[in-house]
């Protein structure tokens, strides 16, 4: 599908179009998933989410400006905040470890049809899988799973210090990571 | 600006960047941001993670459910996937149902009143007929001949049981707005009404029972006369026969 096609379809929705809805709903669905699960850690509440997060888009799909960025990046920091929002509701503490097995992530990944979203996705997926395993767990708990520095610090019974320098480390080395792909 | 001036707000931007730093150091980083462009850009540089977060998490695919309940849930939701005419077309065929079945209950409706006027009328003829053969047949009844220059019949006069029939040939047919009235003769020529009636038309004679509601003792004679729809109070229109007994 087209950055143009794609246009179209987010344009057809606005309008209320069911098809074109759908047709959106079939190309990102996995990646709006994927995401929820990733920050909720359960299947049920991540299909809500990203139920949620779909009737959104069907009653803002108008607020989309295709001239400030792609659909994609939209779409799922959408979903994050739906997500991030029943974390809070549901008032679980934050997953420590990655529940998904990578490995198994691999296995039952759908085709995607644009290899550059996939390549893009991999990539940094991969970016994050290199980090050290403590920058890793403080790029989890801050940007999965909605958590403050200070918060942060208090979950690790590390030093607020050590969360800041741990954090900014892999924020930095995935900065260059995406600045080199 | 000087290095030890940004130092500390530096440090908090990336962290700012993804949303993950702390209220307390929120607003002086973002005074510090409105006046200094370096900042600012590397701000955005950081900025650019946040896509690339959302990029990192592989892809699941939600169960079949979803898409089918979430399909359930749009509200207002153009389902045009048929053509705009097929849906005009169906509703005008559900409408045209409507009215044809609609018609035809009207139509039956009128058919069982008419049905139910022409059993009534049959009905009543029978009894009449019934009336005048066992009138006929006893003896105490009087049997006397009507004969005016319009109809010709027979007057039959029953005292004992106060009933009197008719049996009138050929009587004319009226207008919709005309009835014949029945009226008993006392002795002193009032007349006192005893029905009104409408000639057959499926047959040459017209046969009508009367049970007046005085004894025919009081009275001497019976006739009959066209008078307005409904009848009269007395007799007001052309007089078709009169009969004494």
């Amino acid at each position: 599908m087209t950055g143009t096609e794609e246009g179209k379809l987010i344009t057809q929705v606005a309008q209320g179009n069911e098809s074109a809805f759908l047709a959106i709903y079939d190309r990102y669905a996995s990646r709006v998933h994927g995401l929820t699960l990733h920050i909720l850690g359960d299947p049920m509440l991540a299909e809500e989410a990203t139920q949620d997060t779909f009737l959104k888009i069907w009653s803002r799909a108008r607020e989309y400006l295709a001239e400030r960025g792609p659909f994609l990046p939209w779409l799922l920091t959408i979903a994050r905040r739906v997500a991030l929002d029943r974390l809070r509701l549901e008032a679980r503490r934050p997953l420590l470890s990655d529940s998904n097995d990578p490995e198994d992530a691999w296995q039952i990944l759908p085709e995607l049809e644009s290899l550059s979203d996939e390549s893009r996705w991999r990539s940094m997926y991969f970016a994050v899988q290199s980090l050290h395993p403590d920058q890793r767990k403080v790029i989890e708990l801050a940007y999965y799973q909605g958590m403050s520095q200070s918060e942060i610090a208090e979950v690790l019974g590390w030093p607020l210090g050590t969360v800041k320098t741990r954090l900014r480390a892999a924020l930095e080395k995935l900065r260059e990571a995406w600045n080199e792909k | 600006m000087a290095r030890d001036e940004h130092l500390p707000h530096l440090e908090n931007i990336p962290a700012y960047a993804i949303g993950a730093l702390d209220a307390e150091d929120v607003a002086a980083l973002e005074a510090h941001l409105k006046t200094c462009a370096s900042c600012r850009t590397e701000l955005a540089g950081y900025r650019a993670l946040n896509d690339s977060l959302l990029m990192a998490v592989p892809p699941r695919q939600p169960s079949a459910a979803l898409r089918k309940r979430l399909q359930s849930r749009l509200p207002g939701a153009q389902r045009t996937a048929r053509p705009q005419w097929s849906w005009s077309f169906s509703r005008m065929a559900v409408g045209a149902s409507l009215i044809l079945l609609l018609v035809m209950n009207v139509y039956s409706i009128l058919q069982m009143r008419a049905l139910q006027l022409e059993q009534t009328r049959l009905n009543r003829q029978i009894r009449t007929g019934q009336t005048v053969m066992s009138m006929l047949s006893y003896p105490a009844t009087e049997r006397l001949s009507i004969n005016s220059d319009k109809v010709v019949g027979s007057l039959l006069v029953d005292k004992e049981r106060d009933i009197v029939a008719l049996i009138v040939w050929n009587m004319p047919q009226l207008s919709e707005n005309e009835t014949y009235q029945i009226w008993l003769i006392d002795p002193q020529g009032d007349r006192v009404s005893a029905g009104v009636f409408s000639p057959e038309s499926d047959q040459a004679y017209t046969t009508q029972v009367v049970y007046p509601k005085q004894s025919l003792v009081d009275f001497t004679g019976v006739g009959v006369t066209v008078e307005p729809a409904g009848g009269s109070e007395k007799p007001t229109g052309e007089r078709l026969f009169k009969v004494d007994f």
